[in-house]
C-alpha cells in the first residue's frame, strides 16, 4: 500500500486529495464526457405479474440536470435501487418514461445505454487483473489496443491504482477494489454515473474518505451522477440535491440544506436528522411566518406554504435549536422542563427533557463542565425561533 | 466468435458526439433472444421430439391397448410388479450401502480413506455389463467363488442377481449425495447434543439420522429411478425375470412391435418422471442441511469400537466386492475362459484393439469426443439461462434440459428410433432427413451424437447451476453495464468463472457418452458400431473374455480423457488471471 494512503482523513480538514500533479492531470483527461440530462416521468414499477400488487416505485417524476450529483435517499425497501436499476436498464418500468437528453430509453438495452454503474459489491471480474477489469468495456468498443492501454493507464493513475495493475481483485483491500470499480466505470466516459450504496461495505473511516473522493472527482469531471444510499450523512455531504423516497414515492426533492431546514413532510423531517415535534396553537399566519404558542410563550416561526390555521399542524424543532437555561421553577409547566436523562458524546451532550409539550431531545454542542445539567434539574426551555418550522400533519404513508 | 452482433460497440469512444443509436422496434437484448431460441430448438430436437413421438405412438389405438392392459393382463401385471419390486429393493439396499460408505468416510477414523473413496467411485466410470459379467463369473452356477470354492449351486439369474449387481453399480450415487450432506452437517450440533449428555449412539439416532432424512429419501428416489430404467443388467442377468425396460426392448428388437415398445416405455416413463419430479421439487426443498454451507469446525472422528467395527466391517465388504468385480474384469480379459480355462491369452485384447472390435472403439470414442464439448457447453449455457437470464420460463428450461437423464434411456432410444428413422416432417414440410438407422445420413452417427448430448448435458447443467448460484448477479450486470451483450458476457465472464463446473460437466459428458447403452441399442447401425452394444453382443454370445477386454479398455479411455482434460485445464492459457 503506497500512494493510495488509506489513512483516515478527517472531515473537518477538507484537504485536497493526496494526489500529485500527474494524478490531477490524469483526472482532467478523463473529463471529456458530455454530461447527460436524465428525465423520469410517471415512472412506475410493479414486480411480478399481478398488476394490482403494491408498486415498488410509484409515479416518480424527476429531472436530473447535466452534471448534477443527485442522491436517492430513503429507508430500506423504499424503491431506491429499483429506480436506479430502471435508469440503468436492468429493470423494465411497468409504466412511465425514462429519457436521456431527448432520447426515450425505455426500450434501449442496458448494454446500449451510455451509463456506467458502480455496485455495492464492486462486482469486479474475479478472473481478470485490475488492468483487464478496467479495459473490459473499452475492448468491447473495439478500441485499438494501444489506445486501450493508454486510457486504462490514465484511469488507474487518476485513482492512484498504478502499482496494482496486475493484481487480482481478491488481492486488494475493499477501498482499492472500490477504486477499481470506479475507474472501470469512468474509463467508459459515461454520460451518467450510477452508484448503488457503493460505500456500505467499507469501514467507517474509509467510507468518510471515499465520500470526499467521489464527490471531488464528480465535481471535477462534471458527470451527471445518481447515487443511492440509506445513509443520511452520505446524502447530506455529497449531494447537490437529495430525493427523499418513502414506500415507492418521492417525498421531497431539494438541496440538503432545504431538506434539513424545511422538510415538506413529517416523514422527511423525521428521517433526515433528528426531530422534536411540538403540538402548538396557531394564532395567525402571514407571509410564510406564523404566530404560535407553546411552552408558555408566543413565538414567530417560519411556516410551510401549505399550512392553514385550522388544519392539523406540528412544529419541528431540531435538538440543536433548543435552548436551555437554569430556572427557579420547580414544576413541569409553561416553559419549565425537567431533565430526565443525559448522555455525554464528547463533542456534545444530549438531554431528554420532560415538558408540558412532550419529551424533547436536546443537543448542546461543545459543553463546558460547569454548564452541564443532571437528571432531576429544572430548566427553562426555549428554542431558536428562526430555526423552527411549522408544518402540516398530512396523512402520512405508514 | 466475433462481436459482429454488437453494432454499437464500434461507436466512437469519446461519446462526445450524440450517439446515433440504432433504435429498432425492440430494445431487448437480441442476442439473448437468439440464444434462448437456439437452445430451445436444440432441446426440442434432441429430447422433445422423440418424447412427443413416443407419446403419440403409445396413445395410438394399438399402443393404448397394451397400456390399458397393464393392470388387467396377468403377464403385464407381473412385469409391472417385477419392475417396482426391483426398484424398491435396489433403492433400499443401495441407499443403505451408500450411507455406510459415506458415514465411514466422513465420521470414522481409519487409514486408507482416500482409497476407500476411490473404490466407492469406481462404478461411476464403469461400462454396463462389467459388474454383471464379473458377477456371473464369480457367483453364477459355475462361479469361481460360489461353485468352485464353496461348492454352492446358486442361480444368479433373476431378482437375486439383479439386486446384487444393481446395488453394487448404483450405490455411488447415494454415497456421493450422503457424503456431501454428512460433511456439511454442523458438528456443533453433535457437540451440543453431547454437551446435553447424549451418548454417541444417541447422537447418531437423535441428531444425525433425522437431519439426513431428506438426503436419504432423495437418494432412495434417485436409485429407484436408475434401477427401473436400467436395461443392460436385466438383459444379461434377468433370465425369466422380465421388467418394463427389457420388455420394451424385446417388443422393438424381437417382435418388431414399435407400438408395443412405445406403450411399455410410456408405462416406464410415468413413475420415472414422477419420482424425478418429487425428488427435485419436493425432497430437495425439505432439505434442512445447507449443502453449500461450510461447517463450523470439523467433527470429532469416531473411534468407539461399538460403532467403528460394524460400520467399517460393512464398508470393507462392499469395497472388497467392488474390487473383486473389477479384478475379475481385468483378469478375465487376459485368460481364455475365466474359471474354465485359465491359460493366459492376448486374443481378447487383440480382438478389441486390432481386430473386428477396434472399429467400435474408434467410432465410439470419436462420437463421444464430438458430443462432449457440445454437451458441456450446452449444459453451461442452459445453466446460465436458468440461473441468471430467464425469469418465468427458467423452471421449464431447467426441466426440459434434465429430461435427457430423467427419462429412462430405453424410452429415449425407442423415441429416437420412432422419430428419426424417417425424415422429420412437420406441417407438411421436411425439416431434416432421417438421422437414425442404417439408411440415415452418416450411417446414423448423427442420432448417436444427439443421444450422447441429450444423455450427458444434464450433469453439466446441474454442476453449472450450482456454480452459478455462487456468483453474485452484479458481476453479470457490471459486464452488461460496460456494454457487453448477453453472449459476450457469457463468454468472457461467466464461462471463465464456472470453469470447474465446466470441467466436471465435460468429464461426466464423456464418461456418460462412452458408457451409455440403453438408448444406443435402438439406434446403433452396422456402419456405426458402439462399444456398449458390442459388449452386449459378446456377452450374449457367451464370449465373456472379449466383453472383459472391451470393458477394461473403455475404462482406460474414460480415465485417460479425464486425466488429459484436467491437465489441459491447468494450462496457463486456459486458467487464471490473464497477465499481460
Ligand atoms: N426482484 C424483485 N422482485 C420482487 N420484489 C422486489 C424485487 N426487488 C425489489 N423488490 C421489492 O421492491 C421494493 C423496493 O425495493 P428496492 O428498490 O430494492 O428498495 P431499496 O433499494 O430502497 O432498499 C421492496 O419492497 C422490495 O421487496
Ligand atoms: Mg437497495
Amino acid at each position: 500500500m503506497t500512494a493510495t494512503s488509506e489513512t483516515p482523513m478527517t472531515q473537518q480538514t477538507q484537504q485536497t486529495p493526496p494526489a500529485d500533479s500527474t494524478v490531477q492531470s490524469a483526472r482532467d483527461s478523463l473529463a471529456t464526457a458530455t454530461p447527460g440530462r436524465v428525465t423520469l416521468r410517471s415512472l412506475r414499477k410493479v414486480y411480478g405479474d399481478d398488476a394490482s400488487a403494491t408498486p415498488a416505485v410509484r409515479d416518480v417524476d424527476l429531472d436530473i440536470e447535466p452534471g448534477e450529483f443527485i442522491t436517492l435517499l430513503g429507508p430500506s425497501g423504499c424503491g431506491k435501487t429499483t429506480t436506479l436499476r430502471m435508469i440503468a436498464g436492468f429493470e423494465t418500468p411497468t409504466a412511465g418514461e425514462i429519457r436521456l437528453d431527448d432520447d426515450l430509453l425505455n426500450k434501449v438495452a442496458p448494454n446500449k445505454r451510455p451509463m456506467a454503474m458502480v455496485f455495492q459489491s464492486y462486482a469486479l471480474f474475479p478472473h481478470l487483473s485490475v488492468f483487464d477489469n478496467v479495459a473490459y468495456g473499452l475492448k468491447l468498443k473495439k478500441m485499438p489496443s494501444a489506445r486501450v492501454t493508454e486510457e486504462v493507464e490514465t484511469a488507474l493513475t487518476s485513482m492512484n491504482l498504478g502499482p496494482y495493475r496486475d493484481r487480482a481483485p481478491h488481492q486488494m483491500s475493499g477501498g482499492q477494489q472500490q477504486r477499481v470499480a470506479l475507474a472501470r466505470a469512468l474509463v467508459m466516459r459515461p454520460k451518467v454515473l450510477l452508484f448503488d450504496e457503493p460505500l456500505s461495505n467499507l469501514d467507517a473511516k474509509l467510507r468518510v474518505q471515499m465520500r470526499g473522493e467521489i464527490r471531488r472527482l464528480q465535481r471535477r469531471l462534471g458527470i451527471t451522477t445518481v447515487f443511492v444510499t440509506h445513509d443520511q450523512d452520505e446524502a447530506m455531504t455529497m449531494s447537490d440535491r437529495i430525493v427523499v423516497m418513502n414506500v415507492g414515492v418521492i417525498e421531497q426533492v431539494d438541496t440538503p440544506e432545504e431538506i434539513y431546514r424545511h422538510p415538506l413532510s413529517v416523514f422527511v423531517a423525521d428521517f433526515i436528522g433528528r426531530a422534536n415535534f411540538l403540538d402548538v396553537d396557531v394564532q395567525g399566519i402571514e407571509d410564510g411566518s406564523a404566530r404560535v404558542s407553546v411552552l408558555g410563550r408566543q413565538w414567530t416561526v417560519p411556516s410551510h406554504p401549505e399550512v392553514e390555521v385550522d388544519a392539523p399542524v406540528t412544529l419541528l424543532v431540531r435538538p440543536e435549536s433548543v435552548r436551555l437555561s437554569p430556572t427557579d421553577g420547580r414544576a413541569v409547566t409553561g416553559s419549565v422542563g425537567r431533565v430526565l436523562s443525559s448522555m455525554f458524546y464528547g463533542e456534545s451532550i444530549e438531554y431528554d427533557i420532560e415538558t408540558e409539550a412532550g419529551n424533547l431531545v436536546v443537543s448542546v454542542a461543545d459543553p463546558h463542565a460547569h454548564e452541564t445539567f443532571s437528571p432531576g434539574d429544572y430548566l427553562d426551555v426555549g428554542f431558536e425561533e428562526g430555526r423552527a418550522w411549522l408544518m402540516p400533519v398530512g396523512d402520512e404513508p405508514q | 466468435m466475433t462481436d459482429t452482433l454488437l453494432p454499437a460497440a464500434a461507436a466512437p469512444v469519446g461519446a462526445s458526439t450524440p450517439s446515433p443509436r440504432p433504435r429498432r422496434r425492440s430494445g431487448r437484448d437480441l442476442t439473448l433472444v437468439t440464444l434462448v431460441t437456439v437452445v430451445s430448438l436444440l432441446l426440442f430436437v434432441i429430447v422433445g421430439l422423440p418424447l412427443i413421438r413416443i407419446l403419440t405412438v403409445a396413445l395410438s389405438a394399438e399402443g393404448w391397448e397394451i397400456v390399458s392392459s397393464m393392470l388387467t393382463n396377468p403377464v403385464n401385471r407381473r412385469i409391472l410388479w417385477n419392475t417396482v419390486q426391483l426398484g424398491v429393493l435396489v433403492a433400499v439396499l443401495g441407499t443403505a450401502v451408500g450411507f455406510v460408505m459415506a458415514y465411514a468416510q466422513v465420521r470414522l477414523k481409519f487409514r486408507g480413506k482416500k482409497l476407500l473413496h476411490l473404490i466407492a467411485l469406481m462404478p461411476i466410470v464403469s461400462p454396463p455389463f462389467a459388474v454383471a459379467t464379473a458377477a456371473i463369473t464369480m457367483f453364477g452356477r459355475n462361479g469361481i467363488i460360489s461353485n468352485k470354492l464353496l461348492g454352492l449351486d446358486i442361480d444368479i439369474y433373476g431378482l437375486k442377481g439383479l439386486v446384487f449387481v444393481l446395488t453394487l453399480s448404483f450405490f455411488p450415487v447415494s454415497y456421493m449425495n450422503l457424503k456431501g450432506m454428512l460433511e456439511s452437517l454442523d458438528p456443533s450440533l453433535d457437540e451440543a447434543a453431547s454437551n446435553l449428555g447424549a451418548s454417541k449412539l444417541k447422537i447418531f439416532t437423535s441428531v444425525t439420522l433425522p437431519m439426513l432424512v431428506p438426503g436419504i429419501a432423495g437418494s432412495f428416489l434417485l436409485l429407484f429411478v436408475e434401477s427401473i430404467a436400467d436395461l443392460a443388467n436385466p438383459l444379461v442377468l434377468g433370465g425369466d425375470y422380465t421388467v418394463l425396460a427389457s420388455r420394451a426392448y424385446l417388443a422393438v428388437t424381437g417382435e418388431y412391435n414399435v407400438a408395443g415398445g412405445a406403450a411399455y416405455s410410456l408405462v416406464l416413463l410415468v413413475p420415472a418422471l414422477s419420482v424425478f419430479l418429487v425428488q427435485r421439487y419436493w425432497v430437495s426443498r425439505k432439505n434442512v442441511v445447507s449443502v453449500t454451507g461450510k461447517p463450523a469446525g470439523s467433527p470429532e472422528l469416531i473411534t468407539a469400537p461399538a460403532l467403528r467395527i460394524p460400520i467399517l466391517g460393512l464398508a470393507l465388504v462392499v469395497a472388497g466386492l467392488v474390487v473383486l468385480m473389477y479384478a475379475t474384469v481385468i483378469f478375465g480379459g487376459f485368460v481364455k475362459i475365466f474359471g474354465v480355462n485359465n491359460d493366459f491369452t492376448l486374443s481378447h485384447y487383440r480382438f478389441v484393439l486390432a481386430g473386428i472390435g477396434s472399429d467400435a472403439m474408434f467410432t465410439t470414442t470419436l462420437l463421444a469426443l464430438v458430443a462432449t464439448p457440445i454437451a458441456g457447453l450446452l449444459g453451461m449455457l442452459i445453466a446460465w439461462l436458468v440461473v441468471s437470464k430467464l425469469k418465468r420460463t427458467s423452471g421449464l428450461m431447467d426441466f426440459v434440459g434434465m429430461l435427457g437423464l430423467s427419462v429412462p434411456g430405453t424410452v429415449i432410444g425407442i423415441g429416437y428410433a420412432i422419430a428419426f428413422n424417417t425424415p422429420t416432417i412437420l406441417g407438411g414440410r421436411q425439416w431434416f432427413p432421417a438421422v437414425a438407422g442404417g439408411s440415415a445420413i452418416l450411417g446414423g452417427a448423427m442420432a448417436i451424437v444427439m443421444v450422447f448430448v441429450a444423455r450427458s448435458l444434464p450433469s453439466g447443467q446441474r454442476a453449472g447451476i450450482a456454480a452459478l448460484q455462487q456468483i453474485n448477479p452484479a458481476i453479470d450486470e457490471a459486464s452488461t453495464s460496460l456494454g457487453a451483450n448477453s453472449f459476450t458476457t457469457f463468454r468472457k465472464v461467466t464461462l471463465p468463472l464456472i470453469r470447474p463446473a465446466l470441467l466436471s460437466g465435460l468429464t461426466y459428458a464423456f464418461a456418460r457418452s462412452m458408457t451409455t447403452l440403453s438408448p444406443i441399442v435402438f439406434i446403433t447401425t452396422p456402419q456405426t458400431k458402439i462399444m456398449t452394444s458390442q459388449i452386449l453382443a459378446e456377452v450374449d454370445a457367451g464370449r465373456f473374455g472379449n466383453a472383459f477386454a472391451y470393458c477394461a479398455i473403455l475404462i482406460v479411455i474414460v480415465l485417460s480423457f479425464i486425466g488429459l482434460l484436467n491437465l489441459a485445464m491447468l494450462h496457463p492459457s486456459i486458467r487464471g488471471i490473464q497477465r499481460r
